[in-house]
């Protein structure tokens, strides 16, 4: 820009260019300084500057040292860890409305610091709207002072870790951390470079809000290595992980075994479509793509899907528009071969290209570039390169639209242009997005809950649903802590089948010949599909009937059956489901008998406890019937003007691993669950107690359940989970089983993405003591069921603005 | 001037698909406004290239020969001499686009012009103007009158009850009408967006005002209770932007950038694009001064209008 200023006014007359935007940050400047341009990390309240540490240092463009953050060392993570513990303490202990007297001053504090923060948030590369942040404190004000109100029986994780790649922006930081520390949890944040700065300015303005010293700590490092550092502390309770995807597959991987859960946002670089239809405002929608395509910062890929029909209005317009549009800055230069290569191959499938200049000769910059007319199995449409380059594909009806749309490992969110409602309304419904915004972009509100599908997450962000992740029934104890077994990944179930012993089975009493069962996949009643058998053992040892030992295939053939059932299934409202659920519950009555019996020659209990365990059941199943139709979607308000929608969805195919305890009670309790979400289910029996659930399939099989919704597989418990961990269909798996188990499908299931709910159980254990998933089945205490509820469920919102 | 738009035929149902959001527009325009305004010199230029584009007017019951002439030296010479000079601007012949009259005032309009040597367009207000609300045969003889007078340009107002009864057919003969009395005359139709309910009567108006072959389309008279408004504008641009797409014939800050964003910076010229707000000259001569000197002008410094 040094020759603008030698520009006339005359000249300026004639081309009527913009001027060079100028920017200040001077401010944050003032605040490095202050920190003598390393500020360190934040613990205890304070900043704190350990020596002899490494620095990892930005400079600007002259050489000038700009900031240096430091790389914490392992004394650092325990430090903070133990502050973070006694942070947990002081803020935990205060009642909601203290809490919340904190959040509001701290609303009042960002804006005060607006200028500083929005100057280092620019500085960092990572641009964020500050009054965006000033509504998110706001926004938690209120559960701050609610939680006890509207969430009873519901108490904090503990030390929360909030895990950032370098690509996340501010924003999607706090949308982590605020409601952690609203619902009284300590936080430790682990910022990547984008976030580090600000995340410390952040810090100490909660800090002179009044937030108690530990309750957020920021610690800082080099890369992701530090997130697992902390991770691995036995006094953190619970990690959470937003940014990119490979990141949190490897934060996920490296923490196995550990005993602690996971939560992962994957949004960022996530793709989303963009869809126009032919009855849309089509001038608003192009102008509206623009912007979000061709942002300096974007915080996911858009693909563009126009209707053939308006396609040549569509194109026509992205050329006038683009025609004056400058060149963006890429990330890195070396990205400019990627975009150069990605760029020419659409161009060698046959694709126009729409871009304002050609490319310069500087490597950093690239013009907007719109590729048109490229299909979906183009490399630029599969894993988009960086830059500002948005590929165009072509729709011919609506349901094709969809199809296109849905057709990503990614569920992140959706643009969707109609000016017809039922269009949009029926498009908001199938799509599986975690967001639908009708004729309208990238609209981010605490109060719109954010939780991506497949590959984009597996847990809540924002609004009411998302206060869950950072909260645990008060009844359920929190999953003991553990150090990682040495589990050999590649076999783990592979060595489990034992095939019975001809002889060796017979039983004591050859007046009583065993039964043979039969396993329910997909509606049938069949036998494992290798054909071989287990037998199930009395409490006393002796062979009580045989089962089928199920493998790879069954578990294959129930999920190929549950798909096809799903579609018809999910699409039942929640009214038929509720019916459906009283129906099973009646079936379970008439067989009361049959099911005491199986569970007394099962377990060894008395007939008395075995008919106690059958009623619960009955009634847990109208607890399911009663909920599901009384669970209905939200409307949310957010500043703007519109209608917001949260709805509750089914996952898809759950994988359930059952526990050994109360075997019929569980298995009904978690079936109900399932079924009243409207998902399908694949679930694996006890394997030393499978005869209840065996005896239940007559039930299911009695009740008008459809075809293909439930399967029940017996066989291995090791073998089965391998299985269904390898089934990239099932969106979830529920597991009680071993520490090893817990810890293969924590290493396994981060890729593809499934959400997982793990206990570990102990063998030996008595009831209602705490370790074997903790959980005392028998209760039908409110949070117990919202917890397993929350489980099956996933939220999409819709956002219909309105003028 | 601009070569003319020859109009179309009607195309209803082009017009009939029109669709516009509302909230998608008004979100538009605040980001628009959000845009950080040019500074510096670009503040200076990008004044000047407004001042081409107004078309100095008065309209009041109390014009008579002696303002009107006041008013057309002004549009000669719209920016101090002396501040032009400072930015080197004052022999780029920076006048105003159009002096703005009733038709009775037009033979002043273009005595006083003649006598000041300026070849400075004429444009007079027509058809009923602000309402529309005259019989057919009064308003055509309006424009014949006015041309006959010596106007250049024609201001015509569309009739609202045929637009919002939805008898495009008919406005579209009405227009058509217009434009064959304005002979050589340029024509300028207002479409009055305030009383035109919707953002999608003011694209359909737009369409339809252009396939009749105005060769300018205005937001409003000045006179409604709701004149110009950046999303009204958008509409209208896009409305300009689908025509020309179409077929191919072109007819202050904020809204220099939203021409410039929803068009391109060609449509940022006299022949294509006008202000009409007459007040705002004062406004940006007075931000021209602080731009050279440094200070805020007291307005007597500045010479009437």
């Amino acid at each position: 820009m040094a020759g603008s200023t030698t520009k006339t006014v005359h000249d300026i007359f004639q081309s009527m260019e913009y001027g060079p935007a100028s920017s200040s940050t001077a401010t944050a400047q003032c605040w490095l300084e202050h920190h003598s341009r390393s500020p360190g990390l934040f613990v205890d309240g304070t900043f704190v500057c350990p020596s002899d540490r490494q620095l990892s240092t930005v400079n600007d463009a002259s050489g000038q040292r700009l900031w240096s953050t430091v790389c914490a060392t392992d004394e650092d993570v325990s430090l903070v860890a133990s502050s973070s513990l006694s942070g947990f303490k002081v803020w935990s202990g205060l009642s909601c409305h203290q809490r919340a007297k904190v959040f509001q001053r701290f609303g009042s504090g960002l804006q005060r610091c607006s200028q500083c923060l929005a100057e280092l948030c620019e500085m960092v590369q990572s641009p964020s709207s500050v009054s965006a942040l000033v509504r998110l404190a706001q926004y938690y004000t209120g559960w701050a002072q609610l939680r006890d109100t509207l969430i009873p029986d519901w108490t904090p994780q503990g030390v929360v870790a909030v895990v950032v790649s370098d690509d996340c922006p501010l924003y999607s930081l706090l949308l982590k951390v605020l409601p952690a520390l609203a619902v009284g949890n300590a936080v430790i944040v682990i910022p990547g470079s984008g976030t580090a700065l600000p995340a410390l300015l952040t810090a100490s303005i909660l800090g002179e809000a009044g937030l108690p010293a530990g309750a957020m700590n920021i610690i800082t490092g080099k890369d992701l290595s530090l997130g697992i550092k902390v991770a691995q502390n036995p006094n953190i309770n619970h990690v959470t992980f937003t940014g990119n995807k490979k990141e949190g597959e490897m934060l996920s991987r490296e923490i196995a075994g550990w005993g602690v859960p996971v939560s992962l946002s994957l949004s960022a670089n996530a793709i989303c479509p963009f869809i126009i239809f032919e009855s849309a405002d089509i001038d608003s929608a192009v102008d509206s793509v623009i912007e979000a395509a061709f942002k300096k910062k974007k915080e996911c890929q858009w693909v563009l899907c126009v209707q053939e029909s308006v396609w040549d209005n569509v194109v026509a317009r992205l050329k006038v528009r683009m025609a004056g549009m400058k060149c963006l800055p890429l990330l890195i230069e070396s990205d400019r071969h990627i975009v150069d290569a990605a760029v020419q191959e659409a161009q060698q499938q046959g694709a126009t290209v729409i871009l304002p200049c050609p490319p310069p000769s500087s490597l950093s910059l690239y013009p907007p570039t719109v590729l048109c007319g490229v299909a979906p199995s183009c490399p630029c449409v599969v894993s988009p390169p960086p830059g500002p380059l948005l590929p165009t594909l072509s729709f011919r009806t609506a349901a094709e639209g969809l199809t296109i749309g849905n057709h990503s490992p990614h569920g992140h969110a959706a643009s969707v242009w109609t000016e017809d409602l039922t269009l949009a309304l029926e498009c908001a419904k199938s799509l599986s997005m975690g967001a639908v915004w009708v004729n309208s972009h990238s609209v981010f509100d605490p109060s719109l809950c954010l939780s991506g599908v497949k590959e984009s997450g597996n847990c809540t962000d924002g609004g009411h649903e998302g206060l869950f992740q950072f909260l645990r029934p008060g009844l359920s104890p929190p999953l003991p802590r553990c150090s990682p077994l040495s589990v050999d990944y590649v076999k783990f179930g592979a060595t489990a089948s034992r095939p019975p012993v001809p002889g060796a089975t017979e039983s004591g009493n050859p007046a009583h010949t065993p039964r043979f069962y039969l396993q329910l996949v997909g509606g049938q009643q069949c036998k494992a599909d290798s054909g071989s058998s287990a037998s199930i053992l009395a409490p006393g040892g002796s062979v009580l009937a045989y089962c089928p030992d199920g493998g790879r295939k069954d578990v294959r053939n129930a999920v190929e059956l549950a798909i096809k059932s799903l579609s018809g299934w999910k699409k039942r409202s929640p009214v038929s489901r509720s019916q459906l659920l009283y129906t099973l519950a009646e079936c379970l009555e008439l067989k009361k008998q049959v099911m005491a019996m199986s569970l007394q020659a099962q377990t060894g209990i008395l007939l008395e406890e075995a008919e106690l365990e059958v009623d619960l059941s009955i009634s847990r199943l109208f607890d399911w019937a009663a909920h599901c139709e009384k669970e209905a979607a939200g409307v949310q308000s957010l500043p703007q003007s519109g209608s917001a929608l949260s709805l509750p969805e089914p996952l898809g195919v759950l994988g359930v691993v059952l526990p050994d305890r109360r075997p019929l009670l569980s298995l009904v309790s978690l079936l109900g669950a399932a079924l009243a979400a409207g998902n399908a289910v694949v679930m694996v029996p006890s394997e030393k107690y499978p005869l209840p659930a065996l005896e239940f399939i007559q039930v299911i099989q009695s009740s008008t359940i459809p075809v293909g919704v439930v399967s029940i597989i017996t066989g291995s418990r090791d073998l089965l989970t391998q299985a269904l961990a390898n089934h990239n269909v099932i969106q979830a798996i529920w597991y009680w089983g071993s520490q090893e188990g817990c810890q293969y499908l924590q290493y396994t299931c981060c890729n593809p993405l499934k959400s997982l709910w793990l206990h570990c159980e102990v063998e030996g254990e008595e009831e209602g003591k705490r370790g074997g998933g903790g959980r005392d089945w028998a209760l039908s205490h409110r949070p117990l069921l919202e917890e397993m509820w929350r489980q099956a469920t996933h939220w999409k919102s819709v956002w219909i603005p309105t003028a | 001037m601009s070569a003319r738009n020859p109009g179309m035929e009607l195309d209803l149902e082009w017009v009939s698909k029109v669709r516009v959001n509302q909230q998608a527009v008004l979100r538009r325009a605040q980001q628009i406004q959000g845009r950080k305004l040019v500074k510096k010199q670009w503040e200076a230029a990008w004044l000047l290239r407004a001042v081409t584009c107004i078309d100095l007017t008065t309209l009041a019951g109390d014009d008579t020969p002696s303002n009107v002439h006041r008013l057309c030296l002004k549009a000669t010479q719209p920016v101090r001499h002396d501040l032009l000079e400072s930015m080197d601007m004052h022999n780029k012949g920076i006048t105003t686009a159009a002096v703005c009259v009733y038709p009775a005032r037009v033979a002043d309009a273009v005595r006083s012009l003649k006598a000041a040597n300026s070849s400075l367009p004429v444009a007079s207000v027509a058809t009923g103007f602000p309402a529309g609300q005259t019989h057919l045969k009064t308003r055509l003889g309006e424009v014949r009158m006015a041309v006959e007078d010596g106007a250049s340009e024609i201001d015509i107002v569309i009739n609202r009850m045929l637009a919002l009864t939805g008898q495009w057919e008919a406005l579209y003969q009405e227009i058509c009408q217009f434009r064959e009395a304005c002979g050589d005359a340029h024509m300028k139709t207002i479409l009055a967006v305030g009383e035109l309910g919707t953002f999608t009567n003011v694209y359909k108006a737009s369409l339809v005002a252009m396939m009749a072959g105005s060769d300018f389309i205005k937001t409003s008279t000045g006179k409604e209770a709701v004149n110009a408004t950046y999303p009204v504008a958008i509409v209208m641009a896009r409305a300009i932007r689908d025509y020309f797409l179409r077929t191919g014939h072109k007819d202050s800050l904020v809204w220099l950038t939203l021409m410039k964003e929803e068009l391109g910076e060609e449509w940022l010229k006299a022949e294509l694009f006008r202000l009409g707000a007459s007040t705002l000259l004062a406004d940006i001569e007075r931000q021209i001064y602080h731009h050279v000197t440094g200070r805020y002008p007291a307005y007597h410094e500045l010479p009437l209008a």
